[in-house]
């Protein structure tokens, strides 16, 4: 299983968010806000999930806003860290 | 919370003109506190007097507290409760202008605080705004770990914050809840990292989802579930607490409750009620208690207030 399906697997189950698994999702659909709706409150659920799936510790503030963009940044972001 | 739309029906913007402030500090330098305090108690009553939004202000606390109250004691009441606020604020400048050796502040239950921190998981002090949450900083020094504090600015306010006084050097950190995320990353890797994090716990800053409602002093009001939303994510403990004045230039920061919050609640805002219905408990206690030092002068009540369309002024964030 690649790393996008993986993430898109881990967030809906963990986060509840099984539109994540519908071949329709638009992975570059942002994640906050008008795309798949999470909050900041769910920011923290989102660095939990893939610190305990992918072993990425995400903490660098500017990091995150570039990764937190849509499923294929954040996936991108994962590869990256994890190819490091 | 910085990426949603705010629900927030309250301004921490001061009543007082940047001019009047100036008055003060200058008052607090030549005469210290007791003279600051003498023109305090001349303004507040011009104030409580002649301007009937002062009163309104105070009425939807006052109301609650005291329903049996009416004509002349609201209005006494409504004296009292402004002239705690003046003082507390008095007391804030005092402390950046003279110095903390001029107000004596006890940290009650150190070594409980100390003991919650020494789980690892840092440390999440609740507050309100109730007697003087900035003196209380001042005392968290004793714990001896770093501290931040997720605090708004309003643009415009001429109040200083008690450090921004510049005589001090107090070492805490400042998040900013309009900032990235409403600063919950910055709050959960200061929690990660064994620190403490305070937060008001009694008004809310995000969208809809960012709260939840309780009950407290007989109707229901919306409080922050981010305390709680953290506590269990990082596994933190709660601790609730309320400093409050016990003498003119005294205060006890008293530790009112633990709060524990299960870990991985989940998204929903429901789950976190209970531990919200545990914080405002122990404020409806402390309120009974102290009356006056409460200070939230806005409509916090939901069934009674119109948050989009009407907001309301508390005299100050920072008491």
């Amino acid at each position: 299983m690649d790393t996008k399906t993986k993430l898109k697997h881990a967030l809906a189950d963990e986060l509840n968010l099984p539109e994540l698994k519908e071949a329709t999702f638009d992975d570059d659909a942002p994640l906050f806000g008008q795309g798949l709706g999470l909050d900041s409150l769910d920011a923290v659920e989102l660095v939990i999930v893939i610190q305990k799936h992918f072993g990425v510790e995400i903490k660098d503030m500017d990091e995150s806003r570039s990764a937190f963009a849509s499923i294929n940044a954040l996936a991108a972001y994962i590869d990256q860290r994890l190819a490091a | 919370m910085g990426t949603e739309k705010s629900s927030r029906t309250w301004t921490s913007r001061s009543l007082g003109s940047e001019f009047q402030h100036r008055i003060f500090y200058a008052l607090i330098s030549v005469a210290g506190r007791r003279g600051a305090y003498f023109a305090l108690y001349f303004v507040v009553a011009w104030y409580v007097l002649l301007r009937p939004s002062v009163r309104e202000k105070a009425s939807f606390y006052l109301q609650r507290r005291f329903p049996s109250h009416r004509g002349w004691r609201r209005l006494w009441d409504t004296y009292c409760m402004s002239l705690e606020l003046g003082k507390v604020l008095v007391d804030r400048a005092v402390l950046g202008i003279l110095g903390p050796e001029k107000i004596h502040s006890v940290l009650t239950s150190e070594a409980q605080l100390r003991a919650l921190l020494a789980e690892g998981k840092g440390l999440v002090l609740v507050m309100a705004h109730a007697g003087s949450w900035q003196l209380s900083m001042a005392n968290l020094a004793n714990l001896r770990a770093s501290v931040s504090l997720l605090i708004h600015r309003e643009p415009g306010d001429v109040d200083r914050h008690f450090f921004e006084h510049g005589r001090q050097t107090f070492a805490f950190r400042i998040i900013d809840p309009t900032g990235y995320m409403g600063g919950m990353l910055e709050m959960y890797q200061v929690l990660k990292a064994g620190e403490v994090l305070c937060i008001m716990g009694d008004r809310v800053m995000g969208g809809p989802g960012s709260h939840v409602g309780v009950n407290f002093l007989g109707g229901e009001i919306r409080v922050p579930i981010s305390p709680y939303k953290l506590a269990s994510s990082s596994g933190a403990p709660i601790a609730v607490i309320f400093p409050h004045k016990t003498g003119p230039d005294r205060f006890q920061v008293k530790l009112a409750t633990v709060i524990r919050v299960p870990e991985h609640l989940g998204r929903r805002v429901e789950a976190f009620r209970p531990f919200a219905q545990a914080f405002s408990h122990a404020l409806e206690e402390f309120v009974a208690e102290h009356p006056y030092q409460f200070f939230n002068f806005f409509d916090m009540w939901v069934e009674s207030s119109d948050a989009a369309k009407n907001i309301h002024s508390s005299s100050h964030s920072g008491a």
